[in-house]
């Protein structure tokens, strides 16, 4: 069966602008959106410029969005793609700049990884271990390495530590798109899966208070895309908010993010109910209500005001049950 | 007749109220029998994990129990509420652990779970327990000529290993009942994209431009007005409006209509029951395509 493949494409050399270049190509059983690519690559147009490497689902080069999902080339078929869009459209990742049809820029991606400090902390830290490095001959690694099942079973993490660093997730996420100076979802998962590990050596929960600055953890809009995309079955998104629940328990609370969980937990806890009020005041203080003043006013005179006292939950006791229950009355 | 219960979530009994005075309408022209849940508490607005996990399982686990010992499904009309229902229905179900540890908490109360309770948003509680020729059936208004841009956001779809109603990569389902009501649907990406709500106390910026670039791409689809779902889009979408605006410099003025209000102006409900007064961009031009465009 014949079917069509839409590229992105684009060369900054010679395009003023993108566009859209379509191919026919002769399906095979079992043909993958690589297997598709290489076959234009070799024969119908050896311009087409495209990452890819193990063909297998483990190095993350052919990272591509298809059909406008970031997915694995490699890892997806052509034929549900058809069936699903009637044509295989592939465009580079989202939220890096490109470098060449589908090719992108990775850099403010790892850069984005190296600033979580992606490596245990400890005796190392005061050798300048602030880049990736080789190991120079001789060195050894001095702190005990674990096979991953013990790791796993060390901290129940049996996701993170898959992650291929193929930018799927990034390319999906909404906090990066709506700000592109956000960590992001790789980098937060990897930040959780350095926090949990035993033996690293963070002595003042400096992970836990660097990763609640602004673009950090408490960035993250919850869209889920993260966990849906990932190739690897990871989610990125479980882990961040394990890393809320971790920064809270430690009572480190600077962050308007932190407020903002901690005053829900609280109305709830107090009324069974969300009070949209207390809970913007509590997360954005007076400049937030402030800023906030020319909306809330226009919302106002429409009617649209939650009311200022809310009406407890019949059987209000139960709830206050469950917070005693969990030793959660005095946070 | 069909019967839920009936969880509303905080936000449609605070600011959103339009929105479950529009659902009780559609409820009682389609024959939906909604019974009240005046126990239930808040779900936790989708971050309660981040400050308890075990909290998030005892306060859900308990409105499911709720429902579960009335025999009844629940029916949600907030995308938030239905993820975090179903992400602890799916925990209790599958992991005999939680679900030990959150009856033991329940039996306390006098309640028990055992996993039965079927969580349904409003969207394919219609399509699929109503009948879209059912709704057909009873519209007196046709939606013709009106074109709607559904922004479906994010947690009625994902994550698909939670809630599990429609394509994640294609969704169809809003698009089917905006046509079984005479309207044409608008295509645009960011359908299924984030309204940014969840950091819109936290980081406005982010959340504002996420709502903004939405609504920039539905009115350049020539969208004539944008439903959805789920409150707190509506709250990212219309109330913050004027904001996301200025946020991404460019000119919007879209109205955003709750879906149970779209259903209802099909149903025949006028300007007063939707509670359009309420919101933030008008719906007057809308009301008046409707008003024409009797069946």
């Amino acid at each position: 069966m014949e079917f069509k493949i839409r590229a992105y494409r684009f060369n900054p050399d010679t395009d003023e602008k993108p566009y859209y270049k379509e191919y026919t190509v002769e399906d095979y059983p079992g043909m993958t959106v690589l297997n598709a690519l290489i076959k234009v690559k070799s024969e119908l147009d050896g311009t087409l410029s495209f990452r890819r490497s193990c063909r297998s689902a483990i190095c993350g080069s052919c990272a591509m969005k298809i059909n406008g999902i970031s997915k694995l080339a490699c890892k997806t078929q052509v034929s549900p793609e058809i069936e699903k869009f009637g044509i295989i459209n592939v465009e580079p990742l989202a939220n890096m700049p490109v470098i060449r049809d589908l090719i992108v820029e990775q850099e403010s991606f790892f850069d984005k990884i190296k600033e979580i400090k992606p490596y245990l902390l400890g005796q190392r830290e005061d050798e300048g271990h602030d880049n990736f490095h080789a190991l120079k001959e001789g060195e050894k690694i001095s702190q005990p390495v674990y096979y991953k099942y013990e790791f796993q079973n060390l901290t129940g993490n049996n996701d993170t530590p898959n992650c291929i660093l193929c930018e799927c997730c990034y390319s999906e996420c909404g906090g990066v798109v709506g700000n592109p100076r956000y960590l992001g979802p790789a980098a937060l998962a990897k930040l959780y899966r350095y926090c949990e590990d035993p033996r690293d050596n963070d002595k003042n929960g400096s992970r836990l208070v660097n990763g609640s600055k602004p673009d950090g953890m408490w960035d993250c809009v919850h869209c889920q895309s993260c966990e849906e995309f990932c190739p690897k079955g990871i989610s990125p998104v479980k882990s961040i908010v394990k890393l809320h629940e971790r920064t809270i328990k430690n009572s480190i609370t600077f962050s308007a993010g932190s407020k903002h969980v901690v005053s829900i937990a609280k109305s709830i806890g107090e009324t069974g109910r969300l009070d949209e009020i207390k809970v913007a005041f509590d997360s954005g203080g007076i400049s937030g209500l402030i800023n906030d003043l020319p909306m809330a006013f226009g919302a106002g005179l429409k009617g649209k005001i939650p009311p200022l006292r809310l009406k407890l939950i019949k059987d209000m006791d139960d709830i206050r049950l469950a917070y005693k229950e969990l030793d959660l009355e005095e946070k | 007749m069909i019967t839920y219960a009936y969880y509303p979530g905080c936000v449609a009994q605070e600011s959103g109220k339009e929105l479950d005075n529009a659902t009780k309408f559609i409820a009682d022209k389609l024959g939906i029998n909604l019974i009240p849940m005046p126990e239930a508490s808040c779900c936790g607005g989708g971050v309660i994990d981040g400050f308890d996990k075990n909290l998030k399982l005892f306060i859900n686990g308990r409105t499911l129990a709720l429902a579960e010992k009335d025999g009844l499904d629940i029916m949600t009309i907030c995308n938030t509420c239905t993820l975090t229902l179903s992400e602890v229905n799916e925990e209790l179900i599958n992991n005999p652990e939680s679900l030990e540890k959150t009856n033991e908490y329940l039996a306390k109360i006098g309640l028990k779970y055992s996993g039965k309770v079927k969580v349904k948003h409003i969207l394919y509680a219609v399509r699929d327990d109503i009948g879209l020729d059912k709704l057909k059936e009873k519209a007196v208004k046709s939606l013709k000529g009106i074109n709607i841009a559904p922004f479906y956001g994010c947690h009625i779809l994902r994550p698909s290993s939670a809630v599990k109603f429609d394509d994640v990569e294609n969704p169809q389902g809003f698009e089917e009942l905006i046509k079984a009501l005479g309207g044409e649907p608008v295509s645009y990406g960011r359908r299924t994209k984030c309204c940014g709500f969840q950091t819109i106390l936290v980081n406005e910026a982010t959340s504002t431009s996420l709502a903004g670039n939405a609504i920039f791409e539905a009115q350049e689809k020539n969208a004539d007005v944008m439903v959805t779902p789920c409150p707190l889009c509506h709250l990212s979408l219309d109330t913050y409006q004027t904001v996301a605006a200025k946020s991404i410099n460019k000119k919007l003025s879209l109205p955003i209509l709750h879906l149970p209000q779209l259903i209802g102006i099909a149903l025949g409900g006028d300007y007063a029951e939707m509670g359009f007064s309420r919101h933030n961009v008008s719906l007057r031009g809308i009301m008046a395509k409707v008003r024409q465009n009797e069946i």
